[in-house]
């Protein structure tokens, strides 16, 4: 009995580590995107501010990229999803034997490592380019049509997953029948197959479509010059990190979230219209009057507008108020150091000063402010490491093992 | 796939019996479709691929030219290092390759080991709300591509990121400790981004587990250690299987998280890969160190299952 339990408060705890390691990083993710500091830190949260989805908005590489990812997505869903389907339809129809060979073949592009699969494709429609002759103009050397090409290798393999799950509940009998009863190939395919795969092609499309969207590995070595959301982020994240991808972050999770609840709702409502509609009630009333809907609706803007107030209003004079303490504790710190500095002569000790106050102060932050012990350089100085533009590159890596941000992220509230 | 008895047996009567229930037009869009992904996506580029990487290295004008005959001089390049180094070995980039694959599988191991309580929990035991809670917490970080995932854990495990501020000030280390350089960070996000690609393969298996098969265990007196062992583990091994495989050549073949998360001395091949495309402008190699990869995944994932004694196709189930 007591092992039972002991089992028992085991497991718990390790499914509360479970999700505290699946959800925490991206919590700690949100945070920083409302932390006005140019560093993305949960720590030292500074002011709550909305700035960062704001330089998002402005951002004309990523609003390019984005409208590319988009344009590919479609692209791939369109091609994809008639492959699938056809491939999950060949499937069926082909001998047992070959069915092993042809399976594995087809699914191979899922375990096949992206990068390969991206080379595969350049160098296949490059050589095809060659042999026609085809300039660099050409669709051959298109971007967003290799990209597209190169997603579809794999994106095609889940549709026919998808696909494939969906057909083992089909009942052949049906199509069966209408084909007894003089219906020809197409319309038993029109009438009876399409209908009844048609939960897979939504479901594969949407799937189509996130894949395509958050693919990297195939996509860096196929888009050429253009670029797509995820490679812009990639690249911004390589050279150095700020929190306006925090908040692309939290802008995406808020999207996905809000689309999955809307599409639940719809969901829902369209399985209620059938029987609404059927007791003759007014479609156009049930879809204005609809509770759950309405409500959600109503939350999400009044959280939206609760969020963007409280990150818009007041934050500059909460800024200024940071500033104004960084001097004042930047003030404290030299002060100290002085007066150390002064100890040590005093004491005539000529050690004292090559590492003077190390229990208070990492070693590396004394340097400057020992150079420059003067009472107006050194606020500036210790202010202009925190309040750095975002984008400057030079901001991200000291910031990143700076000292000084360490020791003010201990002292701080 | 059972979809009925219309399949003739003999291998020639197929073609017939497919037209006959799609009709001309279906059947042949069907069949372009299929044979366009399977030619001119699937094998042909990969065969293209294999044939490029047998080349030499040569300008645009030259290829198809005489100098463009087959070489191995890319496979040599990976194993024998460059000119000069005759009777050597490449042991920077073989180190690579072998540490990338030791990781990947290391990857795979713990995902293994932390999925299993909970795709066990999940398929068993959680009901109604909890389990679709849990399903939603699951899905819930993937809607996140692998960037902006590897950038959390960059903000995590920096040296004022949260974690060293909590070292820090429960007082267990005396200075930031530098996760990126110890590929810390590398492999805790590497295990982050496929978790979701091992608790669903083995949800899958383990959802068709009978309850009873345990409960018989249990009343004969097993430990819930032995069910496991004896029971639960060998009736899952096709979804543990196509889970670590799908995770280890994932992780095998990542290039973002690697990029973002990797240490300043510490390569992933596929940033070997990378610069051969990118800045070393020598796409043949590239393609030989691909086909390098893939081969040495595939085989590590070959012998793996004919050790534990699984079929290809119970993989993708």
């Amino acid at each position: 009995m007591t092992s039972t339990r002991f089992a028992g408060i085991f497991l718990t705890a390790f499914v509360v580590l479970f999700f505290c390691y699946l959800l925490g990083p991206l919590v700690v993710m949100a945070v920083t995107a409302f932390n006005s500091s140019a560093f993305p830190r949960v720590a030292p949260f500074e002011c709550f501010s909305v700035e960062w989805f704001g330089v998002l908005a402005n951002d004309v590489r990523l609003v390019d990229g984005l409208a590319n990812s988009v344009y590919i997505g479609i692209g791939v869903v369109l091609l994809s999803v008639p492959i699938g389907m056809a491939g999950a339809l060949f499937l069926t129809r082909i001998p047992d034997r070959a069915k092993p060979w042809y399976y594995t073949v087809a699914v191979s592009p899922i375990l096949i490592p992206g990068v390969v699969l991206g080379i595969s494709t350049l160098v296949f429609w490059d050589r095809l380019g060659r042999m026609f002759g085809a300039g660099d103009e050409s669709v051959f050397y298109d971007g967003m049509f290799l990209t597209i090409v190169g997603q579809t290798t794999f994106v095609a393999a889940y549709c026919l997953l998808v696909f494939m799950a969906r057909l083992q509940r089909f009942d052949a009998t049906q199509e069966e029948a209408a084909l007894d009863l003089g219906a020809t190939p197409g319309q038993s395919f029109r009438k009876v197959l399409l209908p009844f795969l048609k939960p897979a092609i939504a479901s594969s499309g949407v799937l189509a479509f996130l894949a395509s969207f958050e693919n990297y590995n195939t996509t860096v070595f196929t888009s050429l010059t253009q670029e797509t959301l995820v490679t812009v982020v990639a690249s911004k994240v390589r050279h150095g990190i700020n929190p306006s991808i925090s908040a692309l972050a939290v802008a995406i999770v808020a999207l996905t979230l809000a689309g999955a609840v809307v599409y639940e709702i719809l969901r829902r409502r369209e399985a209620g219209t059938g029987a609404k509609a059927a007791a003759g009630r007014n479609v156009v009333s049930s879809k204005l009057g609809n509770p759950a809907l309405a409500l959600f609706l109503l939350v999400c803007v009044a959280g939206i507008g609760t969020v963007y107030f409280a990150g818009t209003v007041g934050v500059e004079e909460c800024k200024a108020t940071v500033q104004a303490e960084k001097r004042r504790r930047a003030q404290e710190r030299i002060d100290a150091l002085e007066k150390t500095l002064q100890d040590g002569a005093a004491s005539a000790a000529p050690e004292a000063p090559a590492n003077p106050g190390e229990t208070i102060f990492a070693p590396r932050n004394l340097q400057p402010a020992t150079r420059r012990p003067t009472d107006e350089a050194a606020p500036t100085q210790g202010e202009g490491r925190q309040t750095n533009n975002p984008f400057s590159p030079d901001d991200l890596a000291p910031n990143g093992d700076s000292p000084g941000g360490q020791t003010s992220g201990q002292t701080g509230d | 796939m059972n979809s009925g008895p219309a399949t003739p047996p003999g291998t020639f009567a197929w073609p017939r019996a497919f037209f006959a229930r799609y009709g001309a037009g279906l059947g042949a869009s069907v069949l372009v479709l299929v044979g366009f992904w399977i030619l001119a996506l699937v094998l042909v580029p990969q065969l293209a691929m294999a044939d490029f990487s047998f080349r030499p290295n040569l300008p645009p004008t030259e290829q198809g030219g005489p100098r463009d005959v087959y070489t191995l001089e890319h496979y040599e390049y990976l194993v024998r290092g460059g000119a000069g180094g005759e009777g050597e070995y490449n042991t920077v980039d073989l180190a690579v390759l072998g540490r990338t694959l030791l990781a990947a599988l290391f990857v795979a191991a713990v995902d293994l080991a932390i999925c299993y309580p909970i795709a066990f929990l999940l398929a068993q035991s959680a009901h109604g709300g909890f389990a679709r809670l849990m399903m939603v917490l699951l899905v819930v970080p993937f809607w996140l591509n692998e960037i902006l995932r590897a950038f959390a854990f960059r903000i995590l495990f920096g040296t004022s990121g949260l974690v060293n501020d909590v070292l820090l000030g429960v007082g267990a280390v005396e200075e930031p400790m530098d996760f990126f350089r110890d590929n810390v960070a590398l492999y805790s996000g590497l295990t982050y981004a496929f978790v979701l690609l091992m608790v669903f393969p083995l949800y899958n298996a383990l959802e068709h587990l009978d309850k009873s098969q345990i409960e018989a265990a249990r009343d004969m007196g097993a430990s819930w250690l032995r069910v496991h062992w004896r029971v639960v583990i060998p009736f899952a091994k096709p979804g543990i299987s196509s889970g670590c495989a799908m995770v280890f050549m994932l992780s095998a073949g990542a290039l973002a998280t690697p990029q973002i998360l990797g240490g300043p001395s510490s390569l992933w091949f596929t940033q070997i890969i990378y610069q051969w495309f990118n800045t070393g402008n020598n796409w043949p190699r590239g393609s030989a160190y691909a086909i390098a990869l893939l081969i040495s995944a595939l085989v590590l994932v070959l012998v793996a299952m004919r050790v534990f004694k699984v079929r290809l196709r119970d993989l993708g189930k």
